[in-house]
């Protein structure tokens, strides 16, 4: 059986990369959770390179349907067709677009399908997905056709706990909660970003980033990623770093929101 | 006939006795994730170590990180009486292994099967399983008299393992807060259990909340009948097709309701009130959330307010952003020190804030909250200390149908 390891741009830990073989040998989904930023998105094409799998994203919006993981029918363009008298009117199968989980499924190699921000979608979206992730296959109404997975993808799911997942489909994943890094690891996590990072510096804005992050009313707390940016505009901007706590210089770059900053700043005066 | 040796039943009855502390302790486990669970330990997932057994058993049993400290209190109990972490393999994995359960069906078993079925050869998984599910089944009626399998977890042992948390937390007033919660638990009724009532009234208040609106961000999915045909008539009768938003309520509601002891009197106001925000289904979205006398840094899911069973109000903040229009309902009368102290909440956390910063970070970050409160004093009463600094910092109503209504105007005017 193969097994996903770390990869040079990605460090899994331990539990991290016994959840995701877990899953791959109980062919269920995995389904990962965590702040944003915290690197749910990389696990899968951390996953797909370690394993040499294709990767398929399906990016879930607000407005998406299960539906359109599956197939789509373009039936206005048929019509389109139909009044210009195009050729092939007749020939549904030709207006018959496979969404991302159809691709996974009809694809011949196995591939990692990774359902990205699940929670985004309405309340009724996994339930609506269940029989499709249990089963690996769909039926095509309108041409009569079946569509079943010719090598069981490994599905990997992100969810930034938006909303609550309906017990039922949660019963059929694999859970690994991604923990925000305390700082010792996010120091490692900074410097293999920044390996010549000043030691002050360093100290001074992860003191602020933790700082900030504590604060109760924060809308958006900041994440990793954010905190790496920050460091480099500081690097690049040469700030001094007895400055930094007192001025929260580019402090745009790790809070976005404009209440979080009217907040920020109503804490500083 | 082959005898059990005792440690083997006494393993195999610890491995089943974790199922249920699970489950006693909160955590709905079901059969499929049980039997999941063997599935991977058949396959050896779990190496021979009781830590790779925790990871294993939690990434496949628990899926949600509110729910790992329910988890550790169970596994905790059941394996804490071990010494060392390889006695405790060893253990272990003699109870875990798969085979253990196809050697507990004995020899004779094996052959009686054999005779009846006639082309038996091995125990193969689903037999194992349906073994597996009788003997869950047995052990069950032995030991819980089969509560645990029939509706929703018991409430009582739930309810206990709630009261222990709180008891810690408190300390010297455990005496007065568990008769409470004695009365609490009788007392308190869970708004969902759908008693049906007819409440046109709060009903049609509540309709009031409504800004309609076509600039949402979601696609154009509804056909446009009407510039369709003007656009076909244009096009010199060829089809032209056009598609609109629809037209939805853009109104988000969140509702913060107090179900501390001094409300109990209100229990079927408030029922009212909830069930006609659930029945009204124009909203965008609706979120009921629970507190204890004021609000602190977690909001219960449900109004039995016990531990665990609630969700961070920092996750509501960074969750629910200032658009929701906000309804506390509550009767605002904390004593002073549960609105002003840091130490105010003696029944959960407070996150080192008091109820009265809490409340403080409500107004920051919510547009528009009302509050409802079932017994305002009419006009200006000094002596009722909290109600008088909750009424400055929220317009206060009191809850009627007059009151509602004027609430309603309040949240959706610009003012």
């Amino acid at each position: 059986m193969q097994q996903f390891e770390s990869t040079q741009e990605y460090v899994a830990s331990e539990q991290l990369m016994a959840s995701v073989n877990v899953a791959i040998a109980l062919k269920k989904p995995l389904l990962i959770k965590g702040e944003p930023g915290t690197g749910k998105t990389m696990l899968a094409q951390a996953v797909a390179k370690s394993l040499g799998k294709k990767l398929i994203i399906w990016n879930i919006k607000s407005t998406t349907k299960a539906q359109d993981g599956l197939y789509m029918y373009d039936t206005i363009q048929r019509l389109y067709d139909g009044q210009f008298g195009e050729e092939g009117v007749d020939d549904i199968a030709r207006y018959i677009k496979l969404g991302k989980l159809g691709e996974a499924f009809d694809s011949d190699e196995q591939v990692i399908l990774l359902i990205d921000e699940i929670d985004k979608a309405d309340l009724e979206f996994p339930n609506d997905l269940l029989w499709e992730l249990d089963q690996m296959e769909f039926y095509i109404h309108e041409t009569k056709r079946t569509v079943k997975a010719k090598q069981r993808p490994i599905v990997i799911i992100t969810s930034n706990a938006e909303k609550e997942l309906p017990d039922a489909f949660l019963r059929r994943c694999i859970f690994h909660y991604i923990d925000f890094p305390d700082e010792a690891l996010m120091e490692e996590i900074v410097r293999t970003h920044h390996p010549d990072v000043e030691e002050n510096l360093l100290k001074n804005a992860m003191d602020v980033f933790y700082r900030i992050r504590s604060l109760k009313d924060i809308r958006k707390k900041p994440s990793t990623s954010e905190l790496i940016d920050w460091i480099n505009a500081l690097q690049i901007g040469g700030i001094p770093a007895n400055k930094i706590k007192a001025e929260l210089p580019f402090v745009g770059v790790i809070v976005k929101k404009d209440e979080d900053l009217e907040g920020l700043q109503q804490r500083l005066n | 006939m082959r005898c059990e040796t005792p440690a083997e039943r006494n393993g195999i009855s610890m491995f089943t006795k974790f199922f249920y502390t699970c489950r006693a302790k909160g955590l709905r486990i079901a059969l499929t994730e049980w039997l999941a669970l063997q599935e991977a330990l058949e396959k050896g997932l779990a190496g021979s170590s009781l830590t790779e057994f925790y990871y294993l058993a939690r990434m496949i049993l628990v899926k949600s990180e509110t729910d790992f400290d329910k988890f550790d209190m169970a596994f905790e109990e059941v394996f804490k009486g071990v010494q060392s972490e390889n006695e405790i393999s060893k253990n272990m994995l003699r109870w875990l292994d798969k085979s253990e359960l196809i050697d507990m069906v004995d020899e004779e078993d094996r052959f009686r099967m054999n005779e009846q079925d006639g082309i038996f050869t091995d125990l193969d998984k689903d037999e194992v399983e349906a073994k597996f599910k009788e003997r869950l089944r047995d052990q069950d009626s032995e030991h819980n008299g089969g509560s645990f399998w029939i509706g929703s977890m018991g409430k009582t042992s739930f309810g206990n393992a709630g009261g222990n948390m709180g008891g810690i937390r408190v300390g010297g007033q455990t005496g007065y807060q568990s008769a409470f919660q004695v009365i609490g638990a009788r007392k308190y009724r869970d708004f969902r259990d759908d008693r049906v009532l007819e409440n046109r009234q709060f009903q049609l208040a509540l309709r009031k909340l409504r800004q309609f609106s076509t600039k949402l961000d979601i696609p154009k999915t509804e056909l446009d009948i009407n510039g369709t045909v003007d656009k076909t008539c244009n096009n010199g009768g060829c089809l032209q097709i056009v598609m609109e938003r629809p037209r939805k309520n853009a109104v988000k509601l969140l509702l913060l309701m107090d179900s501390g002891g001094t409300m109990i009197p209100y229990s079927s106001l408030l029922n009212d009130l909830f069930q006609s925000v659930n029945k009204s289904n124009h909203y965008k979205d609706v979120k009921v959330y629970y507190f204890h006398n004021c609000i602190y840094s977690k909001l219960y899911k449900t109004p039995e307010c016990e531990n665990g069973e609630w969700i961070d109000t920092e996750w509501m903040f960074r969750n629910l952003d200032s658009d929701y229009k906000v309804i506390i309902v509550g009767d605002a009368a904390m004593a002073p020190e549960e609105l002003y102290s840091t130490t105010g909440n003696y029944r959960g956390p407070n996150g080192g804030l008091s109820g009265y910063e809490w409340l403080q970070l409500m107004k920051r970050h919510y547009r528009k909250i009302v509050w409802l409160n079932p017994k305002m004093a009419p006009g200006h009463a000094p002596w009722r200390e909290a109600e008088t600094a909750v009424k400055a910092m929220f317009p206060m109503y009191k809850l009627t149908v007059d009151g509602l209504n004027q609430a309603m105007m309040k949240l959706i005017s610009n003012k």
